[in-house]
């Protein structure tokens, strides 16, 4: 029971971020914007198209869309989302979780390899770059929920009963910030990827799924609002953590947190120049190491007193 | 006796391969191992099962003393991957060593493959002794056998200069282990690794310990000694760098172990920790950013297989440090994932050595920049790769994740208790760090190689490789989808191997492993399901659809061609701009300048070099060299200054004794 509205509320939210992402935009932008639920729309109408393949790519190009959307359910499958039970649950979950991502992020970026384009090559590139940058942090991340709850399995971290409480707030902030910033990196938005680029050598994660069209490219778009979901709701669960980790709770606040910041960073500020970006995850590395830190003298300190 | 009688049997082995015919001396090599392996394996795997230790050969020399050999169970568990691998060695060099039956001499042949079958012998006989003089033996028997495999083709200048120096860091690597014994013979009365806990027990911890990681670090490939590897590595045949680096590198791991697990006071296990630790993040860091900017397809792989050097020690450090902190958890979690790492790196870097044979033999090259487009032209050694690729990339299902789970978990229990919190947050970002730029390295080799388009003739025309040699490809991958999809099963085994280190009883921990790796290996069946069932759901839909096919979408240009494609190099170009001092930049030719208009051609040639791979050679040549100029000054070729040399000693000889320096 409490496993299903899991997996309701997670594709829910999934299903939502971009249409308020969408809408926060218009609104910062004084226009009525698009419908709310244009992105699903968008999405049946890629599924009903046929595809045109490019004479270069292999089997593999055509594998990597079922790969990617796979891995991205699996990942999904070990999100527990505020005090619900996720379906998959063991020690480590975590370290699953990344390494089933990676396994979509490297069949990608072969697939953009497969096409032998100069431009998807180099979004491959950059997305390998980046993915290796980003991967030092959300282990610290997890890192810093472990050794605040002495928990190594989502589910269990996010326990209500085993919380840290209110002692650690700081702590659960700043990892929140930095799961924030990992959500930015991983869905290609500002500031490290512009999905409304128009030109292809500026882009990252679009530039790698040029080639594809109609089915497969709803099954890569839908891959990543599962990863963007997922991200958001263990920001959220993290920082619901600090006051009141219930579902009504971390499932909005998933929704209005990634929502909100990334239509607000995306009307306000301009991406990254690409040498930057690495700046960009190596600060958001350094400010998990912080949040870990932080966390290992306070629980020095409430240890010994 | 004992050495007498290996020898002789040595002397049998090479009268074997010598008298049978050319093409069957394959066949006698792999059944000479197989000869030898099959029944130690037999006998490992009843240790493994619970037989307990099982002794294999005792004697009492005069002058060296009492040498026995047995297995326990870590020995027990290197026999089976050496007998895996050196058995897939062989039988993929069948295959792969026919096109050069035709131009070199049955004797070279013949040497070749007594080597290889006396290189398989040795390493078992290396795991197989408890130590001290017998092992030494086998050792060297090893460093020799492998130096002879790797000057197969002989006559390019930098396979002999590659073997030369390995074959003399190998020996820097064999003093300190003679040193090493020879105190624990004079200390203790015996050189065998069982007298390695009373001697730690009385005597200062470090400094033989050090001695002892030199000299097996050395083989292993620690940094800053990993610079043997990828010299040696392009310059041996494939099969041979297979064995070496899926295999024989190992023993440097198993000798680490072995001195590891004699410590027992807790604050030498946690310095021993530390430095296993740190060293392994050097290791593995050093290797993977240097393997990432590889443009050779068996320079990447070496590099790669230091960086899995790496990720073993890591798994050793946090054992270590889980050990000496009382947290069996995570000394549990730690030696478990160190072993079956080194299990699963065993069973991948030889497939894709292997696959890097097939690729030199079918395209003549292995330069990622003339590559591209294999997987239309070999697509089985293509299939292969991607698995070895991925399973490299510790990505699920494959084996690689299993291993790298284990030492993830070792670490996050030990930051979850408390105990060396901030040694196993270095090990885990370390750790996460090296996964990801894996991906990124393997993402450049897989895709520069075999995807695209051939950016050469003579690539555009290969062909796949034969079927021996995709047999032997297949035994490790059989290997590698065991541990992936039933990694409890697996790690059972294992975990018993990673008794010999562990003296608490286990129950919990077990427990606790046992049941998070049946949730891994459903995940992992799991995966393959959900993802089996959209490719078929795609498969339904697009069936009504219309499907066609066309160009590669150029963004508009409308001529684009195979130049164009991103080429390694360029794939690793952000990568180098954020890690520009790891490497030194050789290149030959000149790129097109600023200032040319209409370019002419140009041929442009760039080699990443490892900042330190002349650590060994070059500055203490240079310092011995500067040393000898100043020496020389004193050889002027004058008699009257040889007098007065003769005479100044003289006077420093009655002076000296005069103050009674001397007597």
């Amino acid at each position: 029971m409490m496993t299903t509205l899991n997996t309701i509320l997670l594709l829910l939210v999934a299903l939502a971020i971009p249409g308020v992402i969408n809408r926060t935009r218009a609104l910062l932008a004084g226009r009525r914007g698009i419908r709310f639920l244009q992105h699903i729309y968008d999405l049946h109408l890629h599924l009903r198209k046929g595809a045109v393949y490019s004479t270069t790519t292999t089997a593999l190009f055509r594998t990597t869309p079922s790969v990617y959307l796979g891995a991205a359910i699996v990942a999904a499958m070990m999100i527990p989302v505020g005090d619900l039970r996720p379906l998959l649950s063991f020690e480590g979950d975590f370290v699953c979780m990344a390494y089933v991502l990676a396994l979509g992020r490297f069949a990608l970026i072969l697939a953009a390899m497969d096409t032998g384009s100069a431009f998807e090559g180099m979004g491959a590139s950059r997305e390998a770059l980046y993915g290796a940058l980003v991967e030092p942090s959300l282990m610290l991340a997890a890192g810093t929920l472990a050794l605040l709850t002495g928990h190594t399995s989502f589910a269990r971290i996010f326990d209500p009963d085993v919380l840290p409480g209110a002692r650690f707030a700081v702590v659960l902030l700043l990892t929140a910030y930095v799961l924030m910033k990992i959500v930015f990196t991983e869905s290609g938005r500002v500031p490290v990827d512009d999905p409304r680029t128009h030109l292809e050598l500026t882009m990252i994660h679009e530039v790698m799924c040029l080639d594809y069209c109609g089915v497969d490219l709803a099954m890569i778009q839908l891959g990543g609002w599962l990863k963007t979901a997922l991200f958001s709701l263990l920001a959220a669960d993290t920082l619901a953590a600090a006051f009141c980790l219930r579902w009504w709770v971390a499932a909005p606040l998933a929704v209005a947190l990634t929502g909100l910041a990334v239509g607000i960073v995306e009307s306000t500020q301009a991406r990254n120049k690409l040498v930057r970006n690495t700046t960009f995850l190596l600060t958001v590395a350094a400010l998990a190491a912080l949040a870990f830190f932080t966390g290992y003298l306070l629980q020095l300190n409430i240890g010994m007193a | 006796m004992f050495y007498l009688y290996t020898l002789l049997a040595l002397a049998v082995i090479a009268a074997a391969v010598h008298l049978s015919p050319l093409k069957a001396k394959a066949w006698t090599a792999l059944a000479i191992v197989a000869a030898a392996g099959i029944p130690l394996a037999v006998k490992a795997a009843g240790v493994l099962s619970g037989g307990g230790t099982c002794r294999l050969w005792a004697f009492d020399s005069l002058m060296l003393g009492p040498d026995s050999g047995s297995l326990d169970t870590l020995s027990a568990l290197f026999v089976l991957v050496i007998a895996v691998g050196a058995a897939a060695a062989t039988l993929y060099s069948q295959g792969y060593l026919r096109h050069a039956l035709a131009h070199k001499s049955p004797a070279h042949i013949s040497l070749h493959y007594t080597a290889l079958a006396v290189m398989s012998l040795s390493m078992l006989g290396v795991v197989a002794s408890d130590g001290g003089y017998s092992f030494l033996f086998f050792w060297e028997l090893m460093t020799v056998a492998s130096f002879i495999l790797i000057l197969f083709d002989a006559e390019r200048r930098e396979v002999r200069r590659a073997a030369l120096s390995y074959l003399i860091m190998m020996h820097v690597g064999f003093v300190l282990l003679v040193a090493g014994f020879v105190r624990l013979h004079a200390a203790t009365g015996s050189a065998s690794f069982a007298a390695l806990a009373p001697y730690f027990a009385q005597q200062p911890f470090l400094p033989l310990f050090l001695v002892f990681l030199g000299g097996f670090g050395m083989k292993a490939g620690l940094f800053p000694m990993h610079v043997w590897l990828p010299e040696a590595h392009p310059a041996a045949p494939s099969h041979v760098s297979a064995l070496m680096s899926g295999v024989m590198i190992k023993t440097g791991v198993y000798g680490i172990l072995r001195v590891c697990a004699a410590a027992g006071d807790p604050a030498a296990l946690h310095t021993a920790g530390l430095i296993v630790l740190c060293l392994g993040i050097a290791t593995g860091l050093w290797g993977v950013i240097l393997a990432a900017s590889q443009n050779d397809v068996k320079r990447l792989l070496a590099y790669s297989s230091i960086e899995n050097i790496g990720v073993i020690l890591i798994g050793a450090g946090i054992a270590l440090l889980g050990k000496a902190a009382g947290n069996h958890t995570m000394a549990l979690c730690g030696m478990t994932g160190a072993l079956l790492h080194l299990v699963n790196h065993s069973f991948f870097k030889s497939l894709l050595f292997f696959g890097a044979g097939n690729i030199l033999t079918q395209t003549r090259t292995v330069s990622l920049d003339a590559l591209g487009g294999l997987a239309r032209h070999m697509p089985v050694t293509a299939i292969l790769f991607l698995a070895g690729a991925a399973a490299i990339c510790a990505l699920p299902p494959f084996n690689g994740f299993v291993s790298e789970l284990l030492i993830y978990l070792g670490m996050f229990k030990g930051i979850a208790a408390g105990s060396d919190t901030l040694a196993a947050a270095a090990g885990t970002v370390a750790l996460a760090l090296i996964g990801g730029i894996v991906v990124l390295a393997f993402a450049k080799l897989y895709g520069t190689v075999f995807l695209g388009s051939p950016r050469t003739h003579e690539v555009a025309e290969a062909s796949e490789a034969d079927n021996v040699r995709i047999a032997a490809m297949a035994l490790p991958l059989a290997g590698m989808l065991s541990v992936g999809l039933f990694p409890a099963a697996a790690v059972a085994v294992v975990s018993r191997a990673a008794r010999f280190f562990l003296t608490a009883p286990t129950g919990v921990a077990d427990y606790m492993l046992s049941s998070a790796l049946s949730a891994v290996g459903r995940t992992a069946w799991l995966l393959i399901v959900v993802v089996g069932v959209l490719a078929w759901l795609r498969r339904r839909t697009l069936r009504t659809r219309t499907v066609s096919q066309g160009p590669t979408w150029g963004c508009g240009f409308t001529a684009p061609n195979v130049r164009m494609q991103y080429t390694g190099e360029s794939f690793s170009e952000g990568l180098q701009s954020i890690v520009p001092s790891l490497t030194r930049q050789d290149g030959e030719g000149d790129a097109v300048g600023k200032h040319e208009i209409f370019p002419s051609p140009h041929r442009f040639d760039i080699r990443r070099k490892d900042r330190i791979d002349n650590l060994f050679t070059a500055w203490w040549v240079e310092a011995l060299r500067l040393l000898n100029q100043r020496v020389m000054r004193l050889r002027t070729g004058k008699i009257n200054h040889y007098v007065l040399f003769a005479l100044a000693f003289l006077a420093l000889v009655f002076l000296l004794s005069i103050f009674n320096l001397i007597g």
